[in-house]
């Protein structure tokens, strides 16, 4: 008997062994079909912890008539679809994108004219031709966290560059030529861009219709782009960037952009608003290096040409300390108010000075956990020596499945952006399904 | 006399190995793997010690010597990426992020054992010189040496069918010959066209022990392509070349 069940167990275990050692992998041709038609995107939850410095002059800004304690919550809710069809030479795709956001202001959402992010036609006549009709995003430049030339793109948030940016609606081309030689490739890709009451009013100045271009290169294994934008809605400006791997880890790139004729509103710490016109430039160096223990170095640096001095910050931030003691003393909001009209896209848009360094640190895979990234960003300002450092923890390894947790410390001295900002720390979590 | 004909002897046995030309054998080897120009799907299997397993797949063009790219058709959070490799320049396009961007061949797509070099891999004859043969049975052993700094793994042994003239077994290297990975190559599958060629690729590597990676390919076929599509302006449009 208990020969029998030895014999059968052993059976048992060669019989498995023999199973897994044939395992099979399948790859079936329906998970390589081409379809006409593509529906995909990602549903994303997104908790924050905010801890508040109630000394802060954007905090007393936002808050100098309710107390919310010293930390607050935020819950945000994001539906990112987009789908496509495709038939002979054209395609249609549409992006979309909804948001959720639960805070202590309440249930809010972003505009239905913002829920579109892309939506366009595209006639690709052959490889080397196509064209676009329809919102899009033109995302120009090759810097990571800023960019400079990237004329024709609503502004990046350095604190999470990769996140996916509303278009504009434009008509363009792309012509490609591909040669041998140390000029490999030339590409043209001209736009069309209408600003007029509910087409791109965002844009800039209304009823005019402006013309962008660029003109790209790989020459001697260099990316080259000379870029510019023209028609009224903005000045006239014109960029170049370029990016070059020096080794197989060490990658350089950089980017130039002159505005002509650029304003800029300023207030003294009285409130007196007063504009200038000059010939701004803005640039940027930055390198990405990846270590042989896949250790991955983005470092950037950028001038923004059209950025507030110190000195103009401060004031700024002095006069809204005068509004609050005039809330405080007279009850009166009135110059808060008149405050709160400069932040909004004037001083309380992304990169506001003059001078910025960006570093991201991202280890790959560490102690051989396989999808796990964690990374540290710092974005300093080199004008008032303040700064935001974000660590965060990336794991991917649920297929499908994106989690992100990530804090931020603003640090810096009163008088400075960072140090004014209305929160001292952050903590999010990202919970992102991809369907 | 003994140590003479010991010494002619062997002789005789290196004869045929050395009249061998190693880079010619390389190039035959590379020719019965993929034509010079072709389209292929590939599935990579990620497979971590638990049994847990992650899938990628992706649609691969290559044209001519140093052309290569590739889309992601699945999973959904990696669909629409495509990654271009032209001579020494990578670039990586990732939808949501809306442009390519420049990358380096030992950074990682997809994580766990295969990196970018892996993914748009080019002829061996074109990346490595053959340093020495060896014949070890049915099979040549060649031990290869990356021509420049650039490529992935510095040496490289192959196993090849001495018949087939096709890969069994390929070890990557450091400089320093430590091992990296090791590729086996199983299930010879006819593929059409004159195209008989391994079609599972399995990969271990004692840097991630217990895990092991699959690289199954299939619908590999011989199809010329213009040089625009091998351009940084076209990957966007990388899924147009899907048929």
């Amino acid at each position: 008997m208990k020969r029998i069940l030895f014999g059968a167990i052993w059976i048992v275990i060669l019989l498995s062994s023999v199973a897994l050692g044939e395992e099979e992998y399948k790859f079936e041709p329906s998970e390589i079909e081409k379809k006409p038609y593509h529906l995909g995107g990602y549903v994303e939850l997104r908790p924050v912890l905010f801890i508040l410095d109630r000394d802060s002059a954007i905090y007393k800004l936002r808050f100098y008539n309710r107390d919310e304690g010293k930390t607050i919550e935020e819950y945000n809710g994001k539906l990112q679809i987009e789908g496509s069809y495709e038939k002979g030479i054209a395609r249609l795709f549409v992006r979309a994108n909804f948001d959720l956001q639960y805070s202590y202001l309440g249930w809010d959402h972003n505009e239905t004219k913002r829920i579109i992010y892309e939506g366009y036609l595209s006639l690709k006549p052959s490889d080397s031709l196509s064209f676009k009709f329809g919102k899009q995003t033109l995302l120009w430049g090759k810097g990571y966290a800023f960019n400079p030339v990237g004329f024709i793109s609503r502004p990046k948030d350095p604190d999470d560059p990769e996140l996916a940016l509303e278009g504009f609606v434009t008509a363009s081309a792309d012509y490609i030529k591909s040669f041998s030689g140390p000029l490999k490739t030339f590409s043209f890709t001209p736009i069309i861009l209408p600003v007029y009451e509910h087409i791109n009013e965002d844009f800039g100045k209304i009823n005019q219709l402006n013309f962008a271009g660029k003109l790209y290169f790989l020459l001697y294994d260099t990316d080259i782009d000379l870029i510019g934008l023209t028609g009224g809605s903005k000045t006239n400006r014109f960029g170049i960037d370029f990016s070059r791997n020096i080794t197989s880890n060490f990658e350089i790139h950089g980017e130039f952009a002159f505005i002509n004729n650029q304003t800029k509103k300023v207030t003294d710490n009285q409130g007196n608003i007063s504009e200038s016109k000059f010939d701004a430039k803005s640039y940027l160096l930055g390198i990405r290096y990846l270590t042989p223990w896949d250790t991955t170095f983005i470092f950037e640096y950028y001038r923004n040409g059209t950025g507030f001095t110190h000195l103009e910050m401060k004031d700024y931030l002095s006069f809204i300390d005068k509004g609050y003691e005039s809330f405080i003393t007279k009850g009166s909001d009135s110059l808060l108010k008149k405050a709160t009209n400069l932040t909004q896209g004037n001083y309380g848009r992304p990169n506001p000075m003059k001078d910025y360094l960006y570093l991201r640190i991202s280890q790959k895979e560490p102690f051989n956990v396989l999808y796990f990234t964690p990374a540290i960003t710092m974005i300093m300002n080199l004008n008032d020596k303040s700064l935001s450092l974000s660590p965060e923890f990336l794991y991917t390894g649920f297929t499908n499945w994106e989690l992100r947790l990530k804090g931020t410390a603003l640090i810096g001295q009163k008088g400075t952006e960072f140090g004014e900002k209305p929160n001292d720390y952050r903590i999010e979590l990202r919970i992102r399904y991809y369907f | 006399m003994k140590k003479i004909l010991i010494c002619l002897f062997a002789l005789l046995i290196a004869v045929p190995v050395y009249a061998i030309d190693g880079t010619q054998l390389l190039k035959q080897i590379d020719r019965n793997l993929n034509p010079e120009s072709y389209e292929l799907y590939r599935k990579l299997i990620n497979i971590e010690p638990d049994g847990k397993k992650k899938e990628y797949v992706l649609f691969t063009v290559k044209k001519g010597k140093d052309k290569v790219a590739a889309l992601f058709l699945s999973p959904a959070s990696e669909k629409g990426r495509s990654t271009l490799r032209l001579g020494d320049n990578m670039w990586l396009y990732i939808p949501n992020v809306g442009k390519p961007v420049r990358i380096t061949s030992l950074q990682s797509v997809v994580g766990g054992i295969f990196n970018n070099s892996d993914i748009m891999q080019l002829d061996y004859a074109d990346e490595y010189d053959v340093e020495k043969i060896e014949e070890q049975g049915n099979e040549y052993l060649l031990h290869l040496k990356a021509k420049t700094k650039t490529v992935a793994y510095d040496r490289l042994k192959l196993w090849a069918d001495k018949n087939k003239k096709i890969p069994t077994k390929i070890e990557c290297r450091t400089e320093a010959d430590m091992l990296i990975k090791t590729l086996y190559f199983k299930e010879i599958k006819d593929f059409g066209g004159g195209i008989i060629r391994p079609s599972v690729i399995e990969t271990d590597s004692p840097l991630y022990k217990g895990y092991k990676s699959v690289i199954i390919i299939a619908n590999l076929k011989k199809r010329e392509f213009k040089d625009e599509v091998f351009t940084l302006t076209f990957m966007p449009n990388m899924e147009s070349m899907r048929r």
